[in-house]
């Protein structure tokens, strides 16, 4: 049963997404600042750090297809780019020692980086218009704040769960 | 070069790219419809998340609720000083529709641009990476929806259907970058102006309507609503007020500003809108010779 505990947190972390966007009071806060949340990939970072690489690169393939079909209908573009992430997070962890402060700056730039290059791919296929400059003022700073507020609370209870996980399965 | 291609990591990576480029090659076309399996994948996690937020919405309605009781005094004086007003005008709607019945009758024309039927829906989902603007509704082709119907709310447009699966659909905001994306418009002038919604700046939060001509005569305030010219949308739907206008950059047009009526950030219920009047047929439109270029 345990195996599936990720399959079911990734899950929620999928939904709270969508409804992190929709109910979020966005006018108040951020005259035309955008924040995405990123949970589902800071989730699968976490797996990759605390559980094992093989689980987190598979994890990602299988959201990453499911986002792009449901939600961007450009498949292709997040089925590639969160294993990747994952791949590079799991390379960088071998350097670094894993404690929680060093683990949740790891999931951060790792969103970053995905965050640049899904924009470089938009940019590329002309989904966006934005100048890098302005991508960077308008979207990824705000978003890296709000992905960092979700981190700061929620690491601790993921890693737990996490080890658990891997523990038992080892 | 040998030790080049027995590196397996490199030929995964370049194998990986190859179907990357192949996949986002395959989707980008002009599909019309969606294929099975994503039509599967999409009713399924629409079911689930409207398990979810279904609840969700319910629980931040009440403290929405909650917060209008705050300002309803304010809210209240303003509109009874709105009522007064209120009670002429239907009057005067009233009239005005019986008259237009009657010389529509005499002329013996039954359909109109402006004939809808809604379909309610409420949402289920949004779209969490900002790039693609877009929602998903708990209706879908069992309840009647096409393939680029357009999408209300009660203040206005805010984007049509994308694509459908069997119980849900995916609905583009007006707000999204997609250059294909454009809709004939109205603005109420004086004499009536008609232009492209093309574009939506972000950082100002307001639509872009383009290919105004450079003598038309456009004011700040004046609305501006669907042409219905489109072949997709019906006439008179609001879209927003005109805030700014500019020439554009060789100065042959003008480029309108437009803060739409709709808000693109609560929704929560819409109305999917159903044309009455038949649809042009793409292909009658395209001559034979044309298609082959």
């Amino acid at each position: 049963m345990i195996r599936f505990l990720p399959f079911a947190i990734f899950i929620l972390l999928f939904i709270l997404e969508s409804l992190f966007v929709e109910l979020f009071p966005v006018r108040f806060l951020t005259d035309g600042h955008i924040l995405v949340p990123r949970f589902l990939l800071a989730g699968i970072l976490l797996l990759t750090i605390y559980g094992t690489k093989k689980q987190g690169i598979w994890y990602g393939l299988l959201f990453g297809l499911t986002f792009d079909i449901v939600y961007t209908e450009v498949i292709g573009i997040y089925l590639f780019m969160f294993p990747l992430t994952a791949y590079f997070v799991s390379k960088l962890m071998k350097i670094l020692q894993t404690n929680i402060i060093i683990s949740t700056l790891v999931v951060l730039l790792g969103i970053a980086v995905l965050e640049v290059l899904v924009y470089e791919m938009n940019y590329l296929i002309h989904i966006t218009g934005m100048p890098f400059l302005q991508f960077v003022n308008l979207r990824l700073l705000p978003t890296l704040i709000i992905n960092f507020i979700f981190l700061i609370i929620f690491v601790y209870p993921l890693k737990k769960q996490f080890e658990k996980i891997s523990e038992q399965i080892a | 070069m040998p030790q080049f291609f027995l590196n397996k990591r490199l030929i995964f990576l370049l194998v990986s790219i190859i179907i990357l480029v192949a996949l986002i090659g395959f989707s980008l076309r002009d599909r019309e419809r969606l294929t099975w399996p994503e039509k599967f994948v999409k009713d399924t996690t629409g079911w689930v998340t409207s398990l979810v937020s279904s609840p969700t919405h319910y629980v931040a309605g009440f403290f929405e609720n909650l917060e209008d009781l705050q300002i309803t005094y304010n809210e209240n004086k303003e509109l009874k000083k709105r009522l007064d007003k209120l009670a002429s005008l239907e009057a005067q709607v009233h009239l005005l529709d019986e008259e237009n019945k009657e010389l529509r009758d005499i002329l013996d024309k039954k359909e109109s641009l402006r004939d809808f039927d809604p379909i309610q829906a409420s949402v289920v989902a949004r779209n969490p990476d900002r790039w693609h603007e877009m929602i998903i509704i708990n209706k879908g082709e069992i309840n009647g929806i096409k393939e680029n119907m357009p999408v209300i709310t009660s203040k206005g447009l805010v984007g049509k259907v994308k694509s459908i699966s069997q119980f849900t659909s995916t609905v583009q905001l007006l707000s999204t970058m997609d250059p294909k994306y454009r809709i004939s418009a109205i603005v109420q002038a004086d004499k009536e102006v008609y232009g492209l919604v093309e574009g939506y700046d972000e950082e100002s939060e307001l639509l872009l309507i383009k290919t105004i001509p450079y003598d038309a005569k456009i004011k700040k305030g004046q609305n501006v609503i669907t042409s219905g010219l489109g072949g997709i949308f019906p006439e008179g739907l609001v879209i927003g007020k005109v805030v700014e206008v500019v020439p554009d950059q060789y100065g042959l047009n003008q480029t309108a500003y437009v803060k739409p009526g709709a808000n693109f950030y609560d929704l929560e219920n819409v109305m999917v809108i159903n044309r009455k009047m038949v649809q042009p047929d793409l292909s009658e439109m395209v001559d034979d010779e044309e298609e082959e270029l």
